[in-house]
């Protein structure tokens, strides 16, 4: 089989409210803590769905819009960054699995 | 239906939930669940497996029927150890499985969830509160309310809805349960893990000759060794559903934290902080959740197993491990009791990934305590306490317990490192013709030992391995 990219991956998922052009964000992380004293930035590998980068200087990005509910970053950060909530069902994101 | 007191509200329409439900359905209670899904399982990951017969209790003959809820029963199982290019696999397959109800049952969740709640439905109209007791989906409860230290309700939006008591069924990220402070605020991920997965479609026909099944029987096989994690902590699993295949690892989450890295960005990240007075530590090295899924995929021995397949579905969600030190303080209190998930009622024993059978179970014991409330007309602490000894007294917190040991064996790094390691060198060796003068086994089984391990350490593994079972 071929080896699938993140992107591919996410590809095939089904979020819903995909219609609407803003959606309410479920999670809010203070990136100021990863860019300034986490020591690991696990996040950034641990996420499933890739809603945490790093961009060329260094500092890491949030987006909420890939967000596979999974619940991972909400444990991985132990430096209290992570506000985790479930999104709201008519003005949130957040997924519909197929097969689960 | 606002202004309607119910018996009791249940968060939540996943296996424990409709559990709950339906134990209400049959003894006349008048209730509402509330799903945040779409539909039940719109939201629900699993491996998975529902181990144990107690479905056939709540769904008699659930295999009878024309529409059938699971996608094969458990026939044949397999255990793999995987070194870089080895497998080295324990296999079991007996008619024994053969008979329902099936002590295994394949499920994708998505479908088994909304079967079952057809089930739940139909129960409810058979029941005297056919037009008073309630499925609702698509909707997410925000709060539990409280009066007096007592549960009274809960509130989605700005809607308010009022019980005698709540079951929380909520799954594993168990924020109500948090809120109403029978958990902490912040569960560190020393006790979860991280399920990742994906659904590889395949024609039927193609399924049931590779992995030689017939008519609806299946099979499960679960992997560990750096094959499949990377020497991170957890393991690999393998179902065969209909016509697909559920494929993926479960991945401990500290361990991850602590051995993965990101790619080159990382090292901008480490630039950046080097003046800083909080260095970042963090590891150059590119190992992330889900490259390390790629990597299981192409160990050769799973990717024979899945080749001509197409991914149709790539999915996650963080589970329990079993560790009993991740569990809430208490699985009740005045006015509520936790169910499933919510209550980390889940258990790698090395056995076999339970989850799905605690959830039913526990849904069942905490309706029964609900329904006896009723009568007693209180639903404080007192009664409710009725649920956790039932619980105790049953297969789940029985055999948690039993298995506390295995489960943190299971976690130790000769599980997932220097047996399978030793395993598969020794296989090596064995099974290897070529030749030449063949050493005797017990000379080979020396050479693995010494090559991976020590004796003094194996011995010590066995102690604590002997021990845990």
């Amino acid at each position: 089989m071929k080896e699938l990219s993140i992107a591919e991956r996410l590809g095939m998922v089904i979020y819903r409210n995909q219609g609407k052009s803003e959606a309410k964000a479920h999670i809010e992380v203070d990136t100021d803590i990863c860019n300034s004293t986490c020591p690991h930035l696990c996040t950034t590998y641990v996420c499933p769905a890739n809603c945490y980068t790093i961009d060329e200087n260094g500092e890491v990005h949030f987006q909420f819009e890939d967000c596979i509910e999974c619940g991972t970053c909400m444990y991985a950060c132990d430096q209290d960054a992570v506000t985790w909530k479930y999104p709201d069902p008519e003005e949130g994101r957040g997924i519909n699995w197929n097969f689960g | 239906m606002e202004d309607e007191k119910f018996d009791c509200i249940i968060v939540g329409g996943g296996i424990a939930g409709l559990s709950a439900a339906l134990t209400f359905a049959q003894n006349n209670m008048k209730f509402l669940l509330i799903e945040r899904g779409e539909y039940s399982g719109a939201k629900n990951v699993s491996g998975g497996v529902l181990w144990g017969t107690q479905l056939a209790e709540l769904v008699p003959n659930y295999w009878e029927e024309d529409d059938i809820g699971f996608e094969r029963y458990i026939k044949h199982r397999r255990l793999s150890f995987l070194d870089h290019d080895t497998s080295f696999s324990i296999d079991f397959k007996s008619e024994h499985f053969e008979e329902p109800p099936y002590k295994g049952i394949i499920v994708l969740r998505s479908k088994f969830d909304n079967w079952f709640a057809g089930k739940v439905q139909e129960a409810i109209e058979k029941s005297d509160f056919a037009d008073e007791s309630f499925l609702a989906t698509d909707i997410l409860v925000e709060e539990v309310l409280k009066d007096n230290g007592k549960v009274v309700g809960i509130r989605a939006g700005e809607e308010k809805f009022f019980s005698d008591c709540v079951i929380i069924a909520e799954g594993v990220n168990n924020l109500l349960t948090r809120q109403v402070g029978l958990q902490s605020d912040y569960v560190p991920a020393d006790y979860v893990a991280t399920g990742i997965k994906e659904i590889i479609r395949m024609d039927r026909d193609v399924l049931e000759n590779r992995f030689q099944l017939d008519g609806l029987s299946g099979m499960s096989n679960e992997f560990i060794g750096l094959g499949a994690t990377m020497g991170v902590e957890g393991g690999g699993f393998l179902y065969t559903n209909r016509d697909s295949l559920s494929i993926g690892l479960v991945v401990g989450l500290k361990d991850l934290r602590e051995k993965g890295g990101n790619n080159e960005l990382s090292k901008a990240a480490k630039k950046r902080r080097e003046d800083n007075k909080k260095p970042l530590k963090a590891q150059d090295k590119s190992k992330n959740i889900y490259d390390i899924l790629s990597e299981f995929k192409k160990h050769p021995a799973v990717k024979d197993m899945i080749k001509g397949g197409e991914t149709v579905e790539y999915s996650a969600h963080v589970v329990s491990t079993g560790d009993m030190r991740v569990m809430p303080k208490e699985i009740y209190a005045d006015g509520v009791m936790i169910a499933g998930e919510a209550a980390n009622l889940l258990m790698n024993s090395g056995k076999a990934i339970q989850g799905m059978d605690f959830a039913m179970q526990s849904g069942v014991l905490a309706a029964q305590a609900a329904v006896e409330a009723k009568k007693k007309k209180d639903f404080s602490a007192v009664t409710l306490q009725k649920y956790r000894t039932a619980l105790e007294e049953s297969f789940v917190m029985k055999d948690m317990r039993q298995f506390q040991s295995a489960v943190h064996f299971l976690h130790t790094p000769a599980m997932f490192s220097t047996i399978p390691n030793l395993v598969c060198d020794f296989g090596r060796q064995f099974f290897t013709i070529d030749n030449t003068p063949t050493e005797k086994t017990s000379k080979m089984l020396k050479n693995s030992i010494k090559k991976y391990s020590s004796y003094s350490e194996l011995i010590k593994i066995g102690i604590k391995g002997a021990r845990s079972l």
